[in-house]
């Protein structure tokens, strides 16, 4: 519990949750059945939480290839240039159609914004953003992984608490059926 | 690991707790790390293709896909392209197999205290 959550509020709040359940169960005053219904609750929190994490970190797995597939291109334009050769390419006109293309020596590339914006920049400032770009990507990664494995710990901790629970009402109730048959028995 | 059977007298601590914690992180990471191993072998071999091929071909040049387009490009250009690449993943799988290693160390190091404590009131293994 020591590592706090990038994204701030919703996971201190979930620990804190965590951890009045890990009292709760010391003290035992409500009766296990109850307990393992709220304690099941931010198990499902949690789950939602993963299942959001893990859709931004298939997002930017998928993102960081593309990057640096346009950074090898800008490279290899980058490369050509000096040399006085054309860079000859068959490129994809319409899904399945091919058409060719004589890319003649330039200094400059256009960059998608998004939003509707495309901007030319020369190949260095391309790959200069590029290489950005990537480096951010690579970062929200890591947090994101990071974040993650937080979050797991979470759940694992909700897991052996929701099991001890469980198992120590299983013991009680055991105990008591011995009880009632031992004096049933006298 | 969800613990099982009549432990339920047992003691867990916040030591151990994170001790659980640790093997299912490491358990995770090397789910992970063995999918990412089975994608970079796929691509060595898919190098390893592209190269025969490149021998066999009978023309000068060739179409070699950098971003979203085919660039043509001479053949002994795109062999020293693809031994680079292939350079480059095979040191990478040579990475992930030692971090495999490791993980795998660690991970029975961790069965060993665990399994030593709670007998077989844990479950740390695969169904």
């Amino acid at each position: 519990m020591h590592i706090a959550g990038s994204t701030g509020e919703p996971f201190s709040n979930l620990i804190n949750n965590v951890r009045s359940i890990r009292i709760m169960v010391c003290k035992s005053a409500i009766h296990p059945r109850f307990l393992t219904k709220d304690i099941c609750r931010p198990l499902q929190q949690y789950k939602v939480v993963e299942m959001k994490l893990l859709a931004q970190q298939r997002e930017l797995q998928a993102k960081i290839p593309d990057i640096e597939k346009c950074l090898d291109i800008v490279a290899t334009l980058q490369a050509k240039k000096g040399t006085g050769e054309e860079l000859l390419a068959d490129f994809e006109v319409s899904e399945g159609i091919y058409s060719r293309a004589r890319i003649e020596e330039s200094d400059s590339v256009c960059l998608w914004l998004g939003a509707n914006v495309m901007l030319e920049y020369t190949s260095d400032e391309a790959s200069a953003l590029l290489q950005k770009n990537l480096d951010n990507a690579t970062a929200s990664l890591e947090v994101l992984i990071a974040d993650l494995e937080f979050l797991r710990d979470q759940v694992t901790i909700t897991q052996v608490t929701i099991a001890r629970v469980y198992n120590w009402d299983v013991h009680q109730r055991r105990s008591k059926q011995v009880t009632a048959t031992v004096v049933k028995d006298s | 690991m969800q613990q099982q059977g009549a432990g339920s007298e047992m003691e867990v601590t916040w030591e151990d707790q994170q001790n659980i914690n640790k093997f299912g992180r490491l358990n995770n990471r090397y789910h992970e790390l063995e999918d990412q191993i089975k994608i970079a072998k796929e691509a060595n071999e898919n190098l390893e293709d592209a190269s025969n091929e490149l021998i066999l071909t009978d023309e000068d040049s060739v179409r070699f896909q950098i971003g979203e387009v085919f660039v043509h490009m001479a053949n002994d250009e795109v062999e020293s392209k693809i031994d680079q690449m292939k350079e480059m993943t095979t040191k990478n799988l040579e990475k992930m197999e030692e971090e495999k290693a490791s993980l795998l160390s660690q991970m029975a190091e961790l069965k060993k205290i665990l399994y030593g404590k709670f007998k077989d009131s844990i479950n740390l293994e695969e169904d």
